[in-house]
């Protein structure tokens, strides 16, 4: 109802309005109360039907009411007129007021006389809600005692007597306690005490006692012609009291009989008050809570449900899913590659940083900043990009000074341009430790031995020593030098034992690797000189001479390109045995292992005689190849098997000498071969070459090089292998030689090892030439270089 | 820590002073501690003259403070320190320079005359005091080694070996220096780079004219067995009692530890002990390098080899298997070309190397040699050592420097 009082508090002075509405608002209830309460209906109707079959205290439902009385009151005409009487005896109490009431009745009695006829007619009110009716007798109550007097106009004078008695008792009439202390049995059907003297107890434990009716047919008659309220008395069922209504009453029913409201207030017509307008209330409109009786259970709803609960019984229906509590939510990633998010992650590139503006920068730089006129022209000179410093310092006497950058917005757009045209690819760089590049090799001071220190100088010659080479005992070592002589020089003491004149440079010499016996080839010019240094045993010195010494010459002379003569006079008492006098120059000279077989190299693109190969015992000589297939740097034997190596410019042919043909061509990768030497297995190559590059082939691997090593600076000219040791040399004319670990295994399929161990410094490099030949010592891991400072130096 | 209890002991009666521990500052040094030990002396002896002292601590030489050595010895300053002091060696004094024709390949010299092989394919005899006595000319070739054999009165036996592979012993006549080839040996099939006579040539003099002299030479070639040729009494030319191979190279090196044994040194890294009487093969030991040259000191027992990396190492060569070297005296820069016990001193040796310097080494001071005899301008090819306290050495500048070096010869504890 509070929304009915702020309604009346708003339009305070608009009575009628407000009483208007109320009455509307109560007729919409009406209706709706009237159409909802189906089964109550029904139920009432059931009790009715209960009713005229039992005829008395029929009441099913009501409690207190007064109407339910007045129903009976037409159909029990009797029963009220006892009431009545009893109800005044037993009250006591209440005597005052219910004489007044009685008076009151008696009063009201004449206006609605007629008036029961037509309430017992029509049984309309029967259908009214008790709650409705009981707030109208309420109200009405209140109208009643609140005194409206515009209805009590036309009352007589004792209504107003009336009015004074009703104010002493009013909170003896109204309060509602009043009939629950008449009936203290409850809510419980009357005909269980019909055969009781009593209805229930007080509260001393006594028993309350019914108004004694005792009135038989003819007390009843005369009641009813004497008592002149008879008609409007009734008898309350609770109690079973007689209570005689009070003209309001009376009236009321009357007009709930006529199908009028029951509150004479009420105005049906009022005008409509649009409480859902546009206007704003700060009160909801309504805030009624809803009736318990719309809780009452359907049964259509219990069909239903039943059903319902059957089929989920019988698995018809399953049981909903439990939901799931994640939130949803779309996933715009969903279907995105882990990869390609990772890779965005990688693709991150930090801005680099920027410079923190400096001294140069500030509007007023201290003056070491600014730049002289010089350097201001130089700087106007310069292209933009080549600017040290991409704007000029200048002074200015405040920061207000400071003109307006009139290249900011040229500047702004460049900034545009860098970001729009900056390449978006990310150039992948490749992470890599660089130390996890480098192939795990051996310490070099696990492989030892190897050379380290540079211990005897064999100093003599006065040119650069061209080529040396190591008696196959390792006692002496001879050197050929530019200054036209060989020396023979003791290896442990660096003693030069002999010199020999030869007349002219010698480019090469090789000691013969036959122990044997004992010969030196020395190439000088066209010639190549073969040697008895007279070194070593007697008995091997006098055995070489002899085999010399005992050549027949063949009957059949052939035509050779080498002229072979024997040495004589000056050059015999040298040493010189044998000179081959060649078509051109001799460049190199290498013996085969056996000692027997010479070949001599005679550089020339033009001639098809290149390479020519003699035999000592037979002094036989062959030109092997019939084609010219480049300039040939140099040549070698294999040690074990007939095979000729003959290094070009750019390659390595391997030759078959017993089967004539080619067997292999290495590629060198090299630009310019200039030295080579075979491994003493026979299947390993190293060259030399002028591009500071050594290559090592393995021959059972393939033609190409299995290592290169590019640790000179310079060109390398000469390279060695070590006879037993697993080491190799080279010398470069950097002035230095390397000596590099290279263990070759007998198992196929484990590749050499190679692993650099020592540079050795030593030689002075003149005229641009460093380190002309090195050479091992056949059994010590000693390495001897020759140099273009006319020195052999050792290392050990 | 400032001050350490010593005890000063000497083993040399002239110089001892009384047993008592003195506290001496922990940074003295030599020359203080030669002070203190020289004023004990002057309150003991009146006529004391100074002396400078050297000092020993646990048998090595002191040659840092006090202090700092007992820290690198580990040894504890909390008890009384003994220290040892002889009187300090005084520095050999170079005495003569004997020029050569040509390079000298090796030098041996007893108590009067100096004998010297040279690469001008001669060997000559000197007088200790460098005057040329006589040269001895017969070989074709370079002479490598040579050695005195005996002395009988003025004639002397003496051999040279050389490059042409021959062996040949001399008679030198001193008074009437004349000197006579007596035999040739021959034998090997390479260069004679060593040799080396049997000590009992003093102990067995008549024996040893009637009966054929023991001598023994090696044969510097690679490849081949290495020989030992005896020579007998017979003709001319002697040919070899007994050859002992095993050696892989060259021989560069030999030696009579005893009349029963000797030793070799090869370039195969090995140094071998051989019996002598039958030939057979005694003990290996085995290095890692070149062995230019060994010497052995009956004194203290001790093989000294140098070799090519620039190492003295010291051998026992009574340690029967693996090599057991007892101490390297490093300090040359070059290849060690030879060593050279004292004769009369058994802790000190002679070294000479290719880096041009004669080292003087007491075994007691193993981390720096007593002395550089820094004299030769080029290689140093040959030491020697006489038992009157001369130092030789020759080397490629064709000089034979003589020094001499024996003030402390008595005060020694041999």
């Amino acid at each position: 109802m509070s929304a009915r009082g702020a309604a009346a508090e708003r339009n305070s002075g608009m009575k009628k309005t407000t009483e208007k509405r109320k009455n509307r608002e109560k007729e919409e209830q009406q209706q709706e109360e009237e159409e909802l309460p189906m089964f109550d209906k029904n139920a009432d109707k059931v009790g009715h039907l209960d009713d005229t079959d039992e005829e008395k205290e029929d009441l099913s439902d009501s409690e207190e009411s007064v109407f339910s009385g007045l129903e009976d009151s037409g159909t029990d005409d009797d029963d009220d007129e006892e009431d009545d009487g009893d109800d005044d005896d037993d009250d006591d109490g209440d005597d005052a007021s219910g004489e007044e009431e009685e008076e009151q009745d008696e009063e009201n009695h004449n206006k609605v006389e007629k008036d029961p006829a037509a309430g017992e007619t029509s049984l309309t009110p029967q259908t009214e809600d008790k709650p409705a009716k009981s707030r109208k007798l309420k109200k009405k109550k209140s109208v009643t005692s609140g005194g409206d007097e515009e209805e009590e106009r036309g009352k007589s004078e004792r209504d107003s007597g009336l009015k004074i008695s009703s104010q002493v008792d009013e909170y003896e009439q109204d309060t509602s306690d009043e009939e629950d202390i008449r009936n203290t049995v409850g809510n419980i059907p009357m005909e269980w005490y019909k055969d009781f003297p009593h209805i229930g107890y007080d509260l001393d434990g006594k028993k309350i006692f019914k108004p004694i009716r005792s009135k038989d047919e003819l007390d009843e008659f005369l009641e009813k012609m004497e008592n002149p309220d008879y008609w409007r008395t009734v008898q309350d069922k609770m109690t079973g009291s007689d209570v005689r209504l009070s003209d309001e009453q009376v009236d009321l029913v009357h007009r709930l009989q006529h199908g009028k409201f029951g509150d004479i207030n009420f105005n049906e017509y009022e005008p409509a008050i649009d409480f859902f307008s546009n206007e704003v209330m700060i009160h909801p409109v309504t805030n009624r809570p809803e009736d318990k009786r719309s809780f009452i259970p359907s049964l259509i709803e219990k069909e239903k449900v039943g059903k319902l609960v059957h089929a989920i019984k019988m698995g018809w229906i399953k049981p909903r899913r439990p939901k799931d509590s994640a939130p949803l939510y779309y996933d715009l990633w969903a279907k995105e590659d882990p990869n390609s998010i990772l890779g965005r992650h990688k693709m991150h590139v930090p801005a680099p940083k920027i410079r923190l503006p400096g001294h140069e920068e500030s509007y007023n730089p201290p003056p070491e900043y600014l730049l002289t006129e010089e350097e201001r022209l130089t700087w106007e000179q310069q292209d933009p990009e080549e600017r040290k410093l991409s704007l000029l310092p200048q002074k200015f006497p405040s920061l207000r000074a400071v003109p307006a950058f009139t290249r900011f917005i040229h500047e702004r757009f460049e900034r545009c341009l860098d970001l729009y045209l900056c390449p978006r690819q990310r150039k992948m760089r490749v992470n890599v430790n660089p130390e996890d590049l480098i192939p795990k090799l051996p310490k070099p001071k696990d492989l030892h031995p190897f050379p380290t220190t540079q211990s005897l100088v064999y100093r003599g010659h006065s040119s650069l020593v061209r080529s040396i080479s190591v008696a196959p005992g390792g006692q002496w070592l001879v050197s050929g030098s530019d200054d036209g002589t060989v020396r023979f020089w003791e290896v442990a003491t660096a003693r030069c034992l002999k010199t020999v004149e030869v007349g002219g440079a010698v480019k090469s010499v090789a000691w013969s690797p036959n122990p044997a016996v004992c010969l030196v080839a020395i190439s000088h010019g066209n010639t190549v000189v073969l040697m008895n240094p007279g070194l070593g045993d007697r008995l091997i010195l006098s055995a070489t001479d002899q085999l010399i010494s005992s050549y027949e010459e063949p009957t059949e002379v052939k035509d050779q390109p080498v002229e072979w003569s024997l040495a004589e006079g000056t050059e015999h008492q040298q040493g010189q045995r044998l000179i081959l006098t060649h078509p051109r120059a001799v460049k190199q000279v290498t013996w085969h292992g056996k000692g027997d077989y010479l070949a001599c190299v005679m550089p020339d693109v033009s001639s098809n005689v290149q390479v020519v190969i003699h035999q000592v015992s037979k002094r036989r000589t062959q030109n092997p190849f019939r084609k010219n297939k480049g300039m040939v740097q140099c040549v070698s034997f294999h040690p074990i098997r007939p095979y000729f190596f003959v290094a070009t410019q750019r390659h390595v042919r391997v030759y078959n000498l017993i089967k004539q043909e080619l067997t292999k061509k290495l590629m060198t990768n090299c630009k310019w071969v200039s030295s080579m030497a075979i491994h003493p297995g026979g299947d390993n190559v190293i060259c030399g070459s002028y591009d500071c590059r050594l290559a090592w082939f393995d021959l059972d691997l393939s033609t190409k090089p299995y290592k290169m090593l590019r640790h000179h600076k310079k060109a390398l000219r000469g390279v060695a292998y070590h006879r037993q040791y697993p080491l190799f040399a080279s010398g470069s004319d950097d002035g230095s030689v390397i000596v590099c670990h290279g263990m070759v295994y007998n198992d196929l399929l484990q590749n050499p090892l190679i692993v650099p161990v020592k540079v050795l410094k030593g030689h002075t490099i003149t005229h641009d030439l460093g380190v002309l030949d090195v050479a091992f010592h056949p059994t010590q891991p000693w390495v001897f270089s020759s140099g273009a400072d006319g020195t052999v130096r050792l290392f050990t | 820590m400032s001050q350490l209890q010593a005890r000063f002991f000497t083993e040399y009666k002239k110089f001892a002073i009384d047993d008592v521990p003195f506290s001496i500052p922990a940074a003295s040094e030599v020359k203080d501690l030669s002070n203190v030990i020289n004023k004990l002396l002057e309150f003991k002896i009146a006529d004391h003259k100074h002396v400078e002292f050297d000092f020993l601590v646990r048998g090595q030489f002191l040659r840092t403070s006090l202090a700092n050595h007992m820290e690198t010895e580990n040894i504890s300053t909390e008890e009384v320190v003994e220290i040892e002091y002889v009187q300090k060696f005084t520095a050999p004094q170079p005495e003569e320079c004997i020029m050569h024709d040509d390079w000298i390949s090796s030098v041996e010299a007893d108590s009067e005359w100096i004998l010297t092989g040279s690469y001008d394919k001669t060997a000559r005899i000197w007088s200790l005091e460098g005057k040329a006595v006589m040269t001895v000319a017969g070989h074709t070739d370079v002479v490598k080694d040579v050695a005195w054999v005996k002395r009988d009165g003025l004639s002397s036996l003496l051999l040279t070996a050389s490059l042409d592979q021959t062996v040949l012993l001399w008679e030198w006549n001193s008074e009437r220096n004349k000197v006579k080839a007596r035999h040739c040996c021959r034998g090997h099939a390479g260069s004679v780079d060593t040799i080396a006579v049997d000590p009992t040539r003093t102990k067995v003099l008549v024996f040893y004219l009637s009966v054929p002299t023991e001598e023994e030479d090696e044969v510097e070639e690679p490849n081949r067995p290495r020989k030992k040729q005896k020579t007998e009494q017979m003709g001319l030319t002697r040919t070899p009692l007994m050859t002992l191979s095993g050696h892989g190279e060259a021989v560069s090196s030999v030696l009579w530890t005893d009349a029963e044994e000797l030793c070799s040194a090869s370039w195969d890294h090995t140094i071998r002990l051989w019996d002598a009487e039958t030939g057979v093969q005694k003990s290996m030991l085995t290095g890692s390098k070149v062995f230019n040259c060994i010497s052995y000191s009956p004194l203290c027992r001790r093989l000294a080899s140098g070799s090519t990396d620039r190492h003295v190492r010291l051998w026992d060569p009574r340690s029967k298997d693996g090599s057991l070297v007892l101490l390297s005296l490093t300090s040359h820069t070059g290849w060690v070309t030879a060593v050279r016990w004292s004769l009369s001193n058994n802790h000190q040796l002679v070294s000479g190397s290719f880096d041009n310097v004669v080292k003087l080494w007491d075994i007691r001071s193993c981390k720096a040699p007593l002395y550089d005899l820094a004299a030769h301008e080029d290689r140093v090819m040959c030491a020697d050592w006489t038992e009157s306290g001369l130092i030789l050495s020759g080397g490629a500048d064709n000089k034979l420097y003589t020094y001499k070096y024996g003030t402390c010869v008595s005060d020694a504890g041999a």
